[in-house]
């Protein structure tokens, strides 16, 4: 999915840190992640977060990512990709204790 | 006899448990391991509360449910004690049966936002030393087939890849050679070879 050449699998210590990482940064960002979950509760009291979220991650996508491979178009496809944001947006703020790694390594592997 | 009492916060949760050290262990005293009451706060809804006999049951459902709802199209939960529907992906309904006969159940309304909350007040209470609960290990343990997995598929391959990858290129190799092979050309080219060994031992 990424813009690379190289098709390199990932391995299972590198997995397991990237999870880490993933659970950390969560943790910090929680009440982000509280907030952006929130606004797109009542859209009609507060959309601003929503859509700066959306636009940012949109952004990101184009730069990073293979905009030519389908599963990243379904990623930005205006009515679908709600669906998949909200999930990992949800699955992010269920990772933030101590041991969330743990938590969203299960998650990963049943997605 | 004064009892404890702790709190875990998370925005608009919070999660109060009241108990007793236990004693007989010889447990310091802001331990609580004999927890007589708990109480379950959300902002702008009922208080929920109850014993320590509710509350595994509650968190189990809290964790399954958080589990279904990010690999379900429809996530659902139902016990004796709660039940726990999603209205759609951003709403959940929460269904509060009552152990006392004839109260009806209490209906308790959440976002994904104050979900999140009570999962993780649930955590801290889980991760706490402090209280002595049984720990809920839902998501703790990766399961077995998926261990097995992981490490089969990155050992498997390694082992039988590099093998199967050289025989077949070697069957292809030999299969392109037949191109070039006549057996006509190679019938005369021994017959030829035959009659001058002949023609030699004369």
């Amino acid at each position: 999915m990424r813009k690379s050449y190289l098709n390199n699998n990932i391995k299972l210590e590198e997995f397991d840190a990237l999870t880490k990482i993933t659970a950390e940064m969560s943790k910090y960002l929680y009440p982000y992640i509280r907030k952006i979950l929130q606004s797109k509760e009542d859209p009609e009291k507060n959309t601003v977060i929503w859509n700066d979220f959306k636009k940012r991650f949109k952004e990101l996508v184009n730069e990073r990512f293979n905009i030519n491979s389908m599963r990243v178009k379904k990623l930005l496809n205006q009515t679908e990709n709600d669906e998949i944001l909200i999930r990992s947006l949800l699955t992010l703020s269920f990772c933030t204790s101590n041991k969330g790694y743990q938590k969203l390594k299960k998650f990963l592997f049943d997605f | 006899m004064i009892q404890n009492s702790l709190i875990f916060n998370q925005s608009s949760v919070s999660l109060e448990i009241i108990g007793l050290p236990d004693y007989s262990n010889n447990e310091n005293n802001d331990q609580i391991s004999i927890i007589s009451n708990w109480k379950l706060t959300i902002i702008n809804k009922p208080l929920i509360e109850g014993k320590i006999e509710h509350l595994g049951p509650i968190m189990e459902a809290f964790y399954i449910y958080s589990n279904l709802l990010i690999n379900n199209e429809s996530p659902s939960y139902e016990s004796k004690l709660i039940d726990i529907h999603s209205d759609n992906l951003h709403f959940h309904n929460l269904v509060l049966k009552s152990s006392k006969p004839h109260s009806k159940p209490l209906i308790i309304k959440i976002g994904n936002s104050l979900l999140s909350d009570i999962v993780n007040c649930f955590d801290q209470l889980n991760e706490s030393s402090k209280v002595g609960i049984k720990k809920s290990d839902i998501f703790i343990n990766t399961p077995k087939k998926i261990k097995f997995s992981l490490k089969t598929n990155y050992q498997l391959s390694n082992f039988f890849l590099p093998p199967l990858i050289s025989i077949c290129s070697l069957i292809l190799f030999s299969s392109t050679l037949l191109y070039f092979y006549d057996p006509v050309e190679y019938k005369e080219n021994k017959e030829l070879i035959n009659s001058k060994s002949i023609f030699n031992n004369q």
